[in-house]
Formats: C-alpha cells, structure tokens, sequence
C-alpha cells in the first residue's frame, strides 16, 4: 500500500517480489502456483546457505520462510533471519510452519519475523499476507494470536508501555484474531480502522520480539504444542 | 509336572540346593548332604554348586522376566534360622503379610545374619579341614602351607563372586544405595583376600624382606595387566553401550516406520483411490494430518479430561463428518465439571450447525480465564436470523441456550452476512459448583 517502504529496485509498485524458503520442493512449487499475480517470485531455497545468498543476491521484499530448514548450524529459519539481519538485506521474514510447537514459533518470531502463518493457508489469504508484510505490517494467524495470549496473560493490563504485557486494546484485538477474525472484521468490531488494527498487531510483535518476559522462553519451552 | 529348576531366595549359600530340592521333590536335607558328600569326590561338589549356582536363576530373576517382580515375596516369610531344617516352600498361594517390595534389601540381610553366613563359612572350613585330615589320615602327605592360602583364595573369590547375585538382584528391584556400597566393601575384601592368599602361597617358605619384594612385584604385575587391558574393557563398555543405544534408536525406528506405515501410507493408498473426490481427499489429509500431529506432538503429561482436549476432540469429529476444517485455538484450560462438560456439548452443537448450514473453514476459541471459561465458535457463512428459525428446530434454543442457563452459564448468537458466531460463557464457580 505505501510504496515508499518497498525497495527502489522492485519492478512496478504494488507488485511484491518475494524468495521461497522451504526444503519441500513439492511444497515450494505450490505455493508459487498459490500466490496471486501481483506477486513476483524471485527464487527459492532449499537450506540455510542456499537461502543466504539467495536472499543476498536478490533483495527479495518478502521472505518466505520455513521455520524448519536443513543445513547451517541447525537453527533452521531463525538461523536464516540471524544471517541476513548481518548482510543487512531489507528482506521481511513472513514464517511459514506446519510445527504445531510453540518453541519453533516463538524462536523464528523473536528472532525477527514479522508473522507466522500455517502452511495449509489459502492462496488469497498467503497474497494477502504477503502484501501486508511488504508493507511493514505485521501477519498473525488465529494460532498465533493464541500463543501470543497465552505466553502474556488475558488478566492483566499493561499501563504505559510495558514490554511485559499487553493493554487493553491489544488484548481486544488478539482475542479476535484468536477467534478467527480478519484485520478487517476486528476493526468494525471494535469500531477502529484496519490501520489502528494493524499498529496493535505490530505493537505486540514488537513486545513479542522484544520482551524480556521471564515467562515467555519458560512458557515456550513449557509447551509443546497448543 | 516338575517344578522349574530355581535357585530358591530362602538358602543358606545361594539358594541352589533348596532350589534343587523343590525341582526333584525330595527333602533339602538330602541334597545337602548329597551335595557334601560329592565334595569329598576330589570337590566335585562344589564345582557342581557353583555351575548351577552361575547357571540357575533365582526366583526373582524368572518372575522380573515375567514381568511379576511381586512373585518371590511369598517366599520371603518364615524363614528358617538353622542348617537344613527350613520349612519347604511355605505354600505359593500364601499371601505374605508384608508388602512386596520391602523385603528386599532389609530382610536379605537379617536372614543372611539369622541363617549366618559366617555359620555358613565356618561349617564350610570345618568340611574342608576335616576333607583334608581324612585325606591326610589316608596316608596323603599335605601341604599346609600350600592349602591355607588357597582356601584365603577361594574364601576371597567367593566374596566377590556373591556380587553376581547381588547386581541381578539390585536389577529386579532397585536396591537402595546402601547395598551398593556393601557390594563394593565386598568386592574389595574379595580382593584383599585373593591377592593376600597369593602372596602368602608364593612366599611360604621365604623370608618377611621376600614377602615384600612378591608383594611389590605382585602389585607391579597387577598394575602392568591394568593398564594393558583397561583400554580393551573400556573398549568393550564403550561398544557394549553403542550396541545398546543402536538398539534402542533401531527399536524407535521399528516402531516409527510401524505407526507410519499404519497411518500415513494407508491413508495416501486412499487418498489415491479417491482422487476424483476432492471433500474426501480434503478429509483424509485433515483427519490424518491430526492423527499424526497428535502422535508427534502429543504430551503425555497433558490431560485427555480437559475442556481444551475435549473440544480438539469434537472438533476432528465433525471435521471428519462434514469435511470443513476446525481450528481450535485455546489459551488456558479448564478441568472437565459439569458445567464445563455442558460447555462443550454447547459448542459441539455450534460446531455442528456450522458445519451442516455454513460450510467452510470454522474457528473456535477458548479462553479460560480465572473466573470465566468463554468459547466462541465462529464460521464464515452467510449468516441468517435466529428470529426466523421455525419453533421446532431444537438446536440451538434447547442444546445451547438453555443448557447454557442451566449450569448458570450465558449464551449469545450473532449473525451477519459475514458469518455466524456463537458466545459461550460459564462462570467458573458455578460451573465447578453445579
């Protein structure tokens, strides 16, 4: 939507040129079949190394990126988004799983992606996602919103801007994204635009990424699955 | 029948003679001096008991393969204190007063103490000393000097040979630390024993400056083969433990290519045979990509009676009935009461109608707060008046409004051109409290 944050060298505004990062190639040709035409898929990889240069050699907007990968030092997606903050790519990590564990999630998120969807996501609904991450929103899955409440609390209510919880409103929007709610039926729930919607979800990756929360790596580890 | 060949836990040694005596029904007695007086025949005796004493399992040994670590403890009451005169086998349908179990460690020793090892040992020195003078009196010429350090040798070797017994027994049942400790004093004074009955051999007719030059070479010899074989035996421990873990990992494997041959490859063969129907398929991969998720992912620790269980459950129920995704995504969780229970036979009605009216992907939620427990089930449909559904459908006034009311819980139905979405709400206390 702002075309001002995509890189200078994409090919024509609106579209969103992205790498596919998965070990499946059954599952990589896929998801490029899926993904809408306003979407360029500029390569893909298979392993952690295969996805550093690639993502180095083209500056994709979007990354695609299996929380699970092969090679490197075993740290799978996180390990990727580790690498490429240090090459110092503008790429955005969109993290992709069919892990039910939370340890996996909550690695790839801390470690800098901005959303986390479930691999049996529509081909609309990958677009969509893919489009709002380029434009530096952040993607929540009713999944991740659900471990998102579950590592913060539903009780209580952060005054000011404490890292280690959520206010009021942000507890409200991941509640219904919880319950399977878009962007756009949170707001006219709430009565607020998408745009507000959108400045709450990115508000709780942030503190999701940034928290030191005692809670949060013990919960993580805690649970295997949700 | 016979009864099998079993060293029995209530012998004085080892158990191998009453154990024998039970195998061929005849009186412990018998055997016992059968025993000894095949030791006379140049100790042929005593080979023999120490074959089956090796060979022959104990009681409990049998009954661990079995997987019945309890059996022995019948045995275990009424001891006898002296020689031969113990009781034979005090019935095995006797239940024992004492608890199985306990009477491992603790009363293993009182009954060695009663039944006196060192009666035994004594008795047995006896034997082998007056062996020795009817040998002498035969007109043999013995060497005293000589046979004093074997019998040391021998006494040493059977110490640390009684271990054997003692490590199966510490298998079967887990003794307590103590043992192993006395296990070891044992095993020490095994070799004290042996090593001294060696030297005193070796240097029975030398000096005392000799004795200790045999005593440092005997040390020196002894280090040297230490240090010669313990990288072998710390070979052998090393591989013994890899085969062990390839086992271990080779079972895993067994068992993993097993489930997935069961599930996953089953189900693709189907999922190839109905190719043509694309809600089957749909099904097939939903239902078995939860089964294996389930196995994969699934703790044990977790409660199957809980709410967050029960409704994952519902929700592959009717995913595999109508072939429309369910996700269930909870946070917190509540024991399954009554008023939970009424909680999740509401949203499984929810379920139901969306997934028979609406169609589509169904989201339900779960939130179980400290003084509320709320689970909303939402789809995508489009929607209808609850003020125009006819008077005689039941759904939802009888199964989920008033079933709501009354566990004292509360209910709400909205619907819009978006979708449908049932509220469901259970105040905690009354929920457990109903």
């Amino acid at each position: 939507m702002d075309s001002e944050n995509l890189p200078a060298d994409a090919a024509a505004p609106g579209t969103v040129s992205v790498v596919i990062v998965d070990d499946h190639g059954i599952f990589r040709s896929g998801l490029r079949a899926a993904l809408g035409p306003v979407i360029r898929v500029l390569g893909e990889a298979a392993t952690v190394e295969e996805a550093e240069s690639v993502i180095g050699a083209t500056a994709p907007d979007v990354v695609l990126l299996d929380v699970h990968l092969p090679g490197g030092r075993g740290g799978g997606g996180a390990e990727v988004i580790h690498r490429c903050s240090t090459l110092g790519t503008p790429s955005r990590f969109l993290a992709l799983s069919v892990s039910d564990s939370a340890e996996d999630v909550v690695a790839v998120i801390r470690a800098g992606a901005r959303g986390y969807v479930t691999k049996t996501i529509s081909g609309p609904e990958i677009t969509d996602a893919v489009q709002r991450i380029a434009s530096g929103d952040a993607v929540f899955s009713p999944r991740l919103a659900g471990f998102v409440l579950d590592a913060f609390g539903t009780a209580s209510v952060a005054v000011d801007d404490e890292l280690d919880r959520l206010s009021a409103r942000e507890l409200e929007v991941m509640r219904l994204i919880a319950r399977g709610y878009s962007y756009k039926e949170t707001a006219k729930e709430l009565f607020i635009s998408v745009k507000t919607v959108e400045t709450h979800v990115s508000a709780v990756l942030r503190k999701l990424q940034l928290s030191s929360r005692h809670e949060l790596t013990r919960w993580a580890t805690e649970r295997k699955l949700l | 029948m016979r009864p099998p060949l079993l060293r029995r836990s209530d012998g004085v040694i080892a158990g191998v003679c009453a154990g024998l005596a039970v195998h061929l029904g005849i009186k412990r007695s018998w055997v016992r001096i059968g025993m000894a007086a095949l030791t006379l025949a140049s100790g042929a005796g005593v080979f023999l008991y120490a074959w089956l004493w090796i060979f022959v399992p104990t009681a409990a040994d049998k009954a661990a393969e079995r997987g019945r670590p309890t059996g022995p403890a019948a045995f275990m009451q009424d001891i006898g204190t002296k020689d031969g005169k113990i009781r034979p086998a005090a019935g095995t349908g006797a239940a024992p007063p004492r608890p199985a179990g306990t009477f491992d460690a603790e009363s293993w020793r009182e009954r060695t103490l009663r039944a006196g090892r060192r009666e035994v040992l004594f008795g047995t020195v006896l034997l082998i000393a007056a062996a020795v003078i009817v040998v002498q009196l035969l007109g043999v010429p013995v060497n005293w000097g000589f046979l004093v350090p074997i019998a040391v040798v021998a006494t040493g070797a059977a110490l640390a040979w009684s271990q054997l017994d003692d490590v199966r027994r510490a298998r079967v049942m887990n003794r307590a630390g103590a043992g192993r400790a006395s296990g070891m004093l044992r095993l020490l004074a095994g070799i004290v024993l042996v090593i001294a009955g060696v030297l005193v051999a070796l240097s029975s007719s030398g000096s005392w400056t000799l004795t200790m030059a045999t005593l440092v070479a005997v040390l020196a010899v002894l280090a040297g083969v230490v240090l010669v074989l313990a990288p072998w035996g710390l070979k052998f421990w090393r591989d013994l433990e890899t085969e062990r873990a390839a086992r271990v990992r080779e079972t895993e494997r067994a068992e993993i290519a097993a489930h997935l041959h069961d599930s996953v490859l089953q189900t693709l063969a189907l999922i190839q045979n109905r190719a043509d129907s694309e809600t089957d398929v749909l099904r097939l991969a939903r239902a078995q990509e939860r089964e294996l998720r389930q196995w994969l992912f699934a703790d044990p620790a977790r409660d199957p009676g809980s709410l967050a269980e029960r409704l994952r459950g519902m929700a592959g129920e009717i995913e595999d009935r109508y072939g429309h995704p369910v996700t269930v995504v909870a946070v917190g969780d509540a024991v399954l009461g009554p008023g939970e229970d009424a909680l999740a036979q509401a949203a499984r009605e929810a379920m139901l109608n969306a997934a028979k009216h609406a169609g589509g992907a169904i989201s339900v939620y779960l939130e179980a707060g400290p003084d509320t427990v709320e689970v909303f089930v939402r789809d995508r449909g489009s929607g209808f008046d609850p003020a125009a559904v006819p008077a005689d459908r039941l759904g939802i006034r009888e199964s989920i409004t008033s079933r709501m009311l009354r566990h004292g819980g509360s209910s709400e139905l909205r619907s819009d051109g978006d979708g449908t979405e049932v509220r469901l709400r259970l105040p905690r206390q009354a929920g457990s409290a109903a």
